[in-house]
């Protein structure tokens, strides 16, 4: 069994690469790289072996934790999963999870970013030379063993990921999890940073690390050091705890391959409706609509039946299907890492705190760069309801802007009352609705004119095809770059401000106030003439 | 549709084919999926597309409504051409499509409502229609709840009300029975067959012939991306079950083999 698994995984994955050869590069690019590594690790490991035994235990140890995260976090949200052995395809063969766990367990090893992590982490054991051949066989063995609970780890954790993501309890409960978690990261970095980087550095690291190794993170990582003391006892308990927490985690993988192989993924969202937003939303009968003002009607399009539908449609799904929920969460990683550890750790002035609000409008508007891909197959209706693209573009981009504009303003409020700079808040205002009418006008015309395929409705929405990264290379490479030229128009009065006089803030202010909304404006507008004149292509190239 | 609007759209007079494909070709690679097809359907024909799996049929009728943009060749829509007027033409269309997804986070009720409010139909009129084909369709009870928990013939029947929600002159529907019940196919067929004699042109691909030859006065059959007959029923037929006619034109399983292996004794 274990032979038709591993076939059944690499004849998939050539057939991918035959269908799609341009993958071919960035599999060759990739190992060109991991190559080109692999010496700083020879280097590394000389340089660890120079250092006294306790900070070649810290150092790896440490490196331990970084990668622990890594395999942790890339898979569940940046890269997705390979769903090539997804045990659901398994489901209708009628076997069980003891019969396939072997076949999973072994393809789970034989990746490139394995070997590559293996290939690092022996070189690394050559640090321990110095103590002689058992000390450096038992941090062979304690790098494997780590090695080992991080492919687990993984497993775990995009399963359970997804799992939880895919009931409404489960998701309202991550909701309030990670706004917590937000809600505590700035604060408790800025208590541990009060004293500065170096105590940090010099205190609470080395503490927290020591702690770290006697955990499975860092055990096999400390093992070879406690040997070198001459305690073998303590080096077999290191290896003996972290062979225990394999185990664990391989019971938890188990159990999961056991549970989706009678629980077919359910799109259900399991709730019933009394009233038709729809018509509800639509109240305004077309013919009373009251005449706008030529110039007004140019800055506000009014909002047709159409594309007050296709608002209410999109409102709906941001608020309830998992893949949008997904990215609105997702838009607030960078701005809170960039306030809660970049600041602190590199000392910068608390001015640089105006750059989240700005952070934040930025990644909300060049997400969005494959927004009509979300929309998947179902995007026919759509299509052969006439030549609606304005309406579509508008009703998609505004659905966004209500929730935006308000978390933008909200972020510039927070950050005014913390830094108490008043005098540039119509600055940080103006950048941010700039950035955000700017981003969000560019990502109208990317989804257009370069989309790719996204996660279909009920996938994962974390999850990516097999080497699906990449496939949205151009589009994610144009939107980038229009991005970064356009958004200085907009930035720089608020840099000004803050650096050289705070009169600019209003100039920055007005700037962004027009720039924004019109931009956004305008990029809709294009959009949705591109989207009547590509709609005959859209169907094919998100699917 | 007034007449002070008819006038507006380029000729679509009554003489016209309902629809006329002219050259319709599309490739995929290597693969010409449709090879030049030249077809008429006449108004207010209730119209069978037959064919095997891959001969083209949804690609075809893709490029008939707007969803697929053809490599080369017209498909004109009561005289107007698709892909240079697409409001006029789409206007007059109401589409099924096959194997794609719907808004499933809308409720059955609401999927229709969008349905209507694209259409450009104003607020009284979505409600009165959206209750009329919940009660046409017996979606009634369901209507309240998201497309996401419907079963796949229920989501057939919804996506076939938002076809029909702006009533236009065309519907193209692809397999439109696939998955229904008997009760409801009984009120599908009800539907299509008075809108066709109302004046109405309903285009239908299905693999059940014997559903073609008790609904459809034309039909088509499809093989390898070109047209291999075309006519009234009886044309077709031939004098024979249209089964057999089109096992005859599209050629049968070569190899035949027995599988003794799976007999019980």
């Amino acid at each position: 069994m274990v032979a038709a698994v591993l076939a059944i995984k690499f004849r998939t994955q050539r057939h991918v690469l035959e269908r799609e050869r341009w993958r071919i590069m960035i599999v060759v690019g990739g190992a060109v790289w991991a190559v080109v590594l692999l010496p700083w690790a020879v280097f590394g490991a000389n340089a660890l072996a120079s250092q006294p035994n306790n900070v070649r235990e810290d150092a790896l140890v440490a490196i331990a934790l970084i990668a622990a995260i890594g395999w942790v976090v890339v898979p569940v949200l940046i890269t997705g999963l390979d769903d090539t052995l997804d045990p659901g395809r398994f489901a209708p063969f009628g076997v069980g999870a003891r019969r396939i766990m072997a076949g999973l367990t072994v393809a789970a090893f034989i990746t490139i970013p394995v070997m590559f992590f293996a290939a690092i982490f022996l070189i690394l054991t050559l640090a321990w030379r110095d103590g002689g051949a058992v000390i450096v066989l038992v941090a062979a063995l304690g790098v494997l063993l780590t090695l080992a609970s991080f492919v687990f780890g993984a497993r775990v954790a995009a399963m359970w990921s997804s799992r939880v993501l895919s009931s409404r309890r489960g998701r309202g409960a991550a909701v309030v999890v990670v706004v917590v978690g937000l809600a505590l990261i700035v604060p408790l970095a800025f208590a541990l940073f009060s004293d500065g980087l170096e105590s940090v550095l010099e205190t609470d690291v080395v503490v927290f690390l020591d702690q770290l190794a006697v955990t499975p993170i860092g055990a096999g990582m400390s093992a070879p050091n406690v040997a070198m003391q001459g305690d073998w006892w303590g080096a077999a308990w290191r290896l003996g705890e972290l062979a225990l927490w394999l185990l664990v985690l391989w019971g938890a993988w188990r159990a999961n391959v056991t549970y989706s192989l009678v629980h077919p993924r359910f799109r259900g969202a399991g709730t019933r409706r009394r009233d038709d937003t729809m018509v509800a939303a639509a109240k305004v009968p077309r013919l009373e609509r009251p005449v706008r003002s030529s110039v007004l009607s140019r800055l506000a399009p009014g909002r047709s039946g159409a594309a007050t539908a296709v608002r209410v449609r999109l409102l709906r799904y941001w608020f309830s299907d998992p893949r949008y929920l997904a990215n609105m969460l997702g838009v607030f990683v960078f701005p809170v890492v960039f306030v809660a550890l970049v600041m602190p750790i590199t000392g910068l002035d608390t001015r640089w705190a105006f750059l989240a609000p700005v952070l934040l409008a930025a990644s909300i508007g060049w997400g969005r760069h494959n927004d009509v891909a979300y929309d998947s197959s179902a995007l026919w209706l759509d299509v052969v309801s006439g030549r609606i693209g304005a309406d579509v573009l508008r009703g998609r981009m505004s659905a966004i802007v209500t929730w935006a504009l308000p978390a933008t303003i909200a972020a510039c409020v927070a950050v005014v009352l913390w830094t108490g700079l008043w005098s540039v808040a119509p600055a940080l205002l103006g950048a941010c609705v700039g950035v955000l009418g700017l981003t969000l006008g560019v990502s109208a015309v990317s989804s257009v004119v370069f989309p790719y395929r996204a996660p279909a409705p009920g996938e994962n929405p974390l999850g990516a095809e097999v080497g699906s990264v990449g496939a949205g290379l151009v589009a994610q490479l144009v939107s980038s770059a229009a991005t970064v030229v356009l958004l200085p128009i907009v930035i720089l009065p608020l840099v000004l401000a803050l650096a050289v006089d705070p009169r600019w803030a209003w100039l920055a202010c007005i700037a962004g106030l027009v720039i924004g909304p019109a931009t956004y404006i305008w990029g809709v507008r294009i959009a949705g003439r591109l989207y009547d004149s590509h709609s005959g292509k859209l169907l094919g190239a998100v699917t | 549709m007034s007449h002070a609007s008819l006038g507006a759209t380029p000729n679509p007079g009554s003489a016209a084919p309902a629809i006329a494909l002219r050259g319709l070709t599309k490739r995929f690679g290597t693969t010409l999926a449709v090879d030049a097809i030249d077809l008429d359907i006449p108004s207010g024909s209730f119209y069978g597309m037959v064919g095997p799996n891959g001969a083209g049929k949804t690609t075809t009728l893709s490029m008939a409504t707007g969803l697929l943009t053809p490599d080369a060749g017209t498909a004109l829509i009561h005289g107007v051409d698709l892909w240079a007027a697409p409001d006029a033409a789409k206007r007059m269309m109401g589409v099924l499509p096959d194997g794609l997804y719907s808004f499933d986070r809308l409720t059955g009720a609401e999927l229709i409502s969008y349905a209507g409010l694209l259409r450009g139909l104003d607020r009284d009129t979505v409600v009165e229609r959206r209750d009329d084909l919940l009660a046409a369709l017996d979606l009634e009870a369901a209507g309240r709840t998201l497309v996401t928990d419907y079963s796949a013939g229920m989501t057939k029947k919804v996506a076939l009300a938002c076809a029909l929600v702006h009533a236009p002159r065309v519907l193209v529907l692809d397999e439109p029975f696939e998955a229904v019940d008997p009760v409801s196919a009984g009120a599908i067929r009800r539907i299509l067959t008075s809108f066709v004699e109302s004046g109405g042109t309903v285009v239908m691909s299905s693999h059940v012939m014997a559903l073609v030859e008790r609904l459809c006065d034309r039909v088509a059959v499809v093989g390898a991306g070109r047209i291999l007959a075309e006519g009234t029923l009886d044309d077709v037929r031939d004098g024979r079950e249209l089964e057999e006619r089109f096992v005859e034109l599209v050629g049968d399983v070569t190899d035949q083999r027995d599988l003794a292996w799976l007999r019980q004794s």
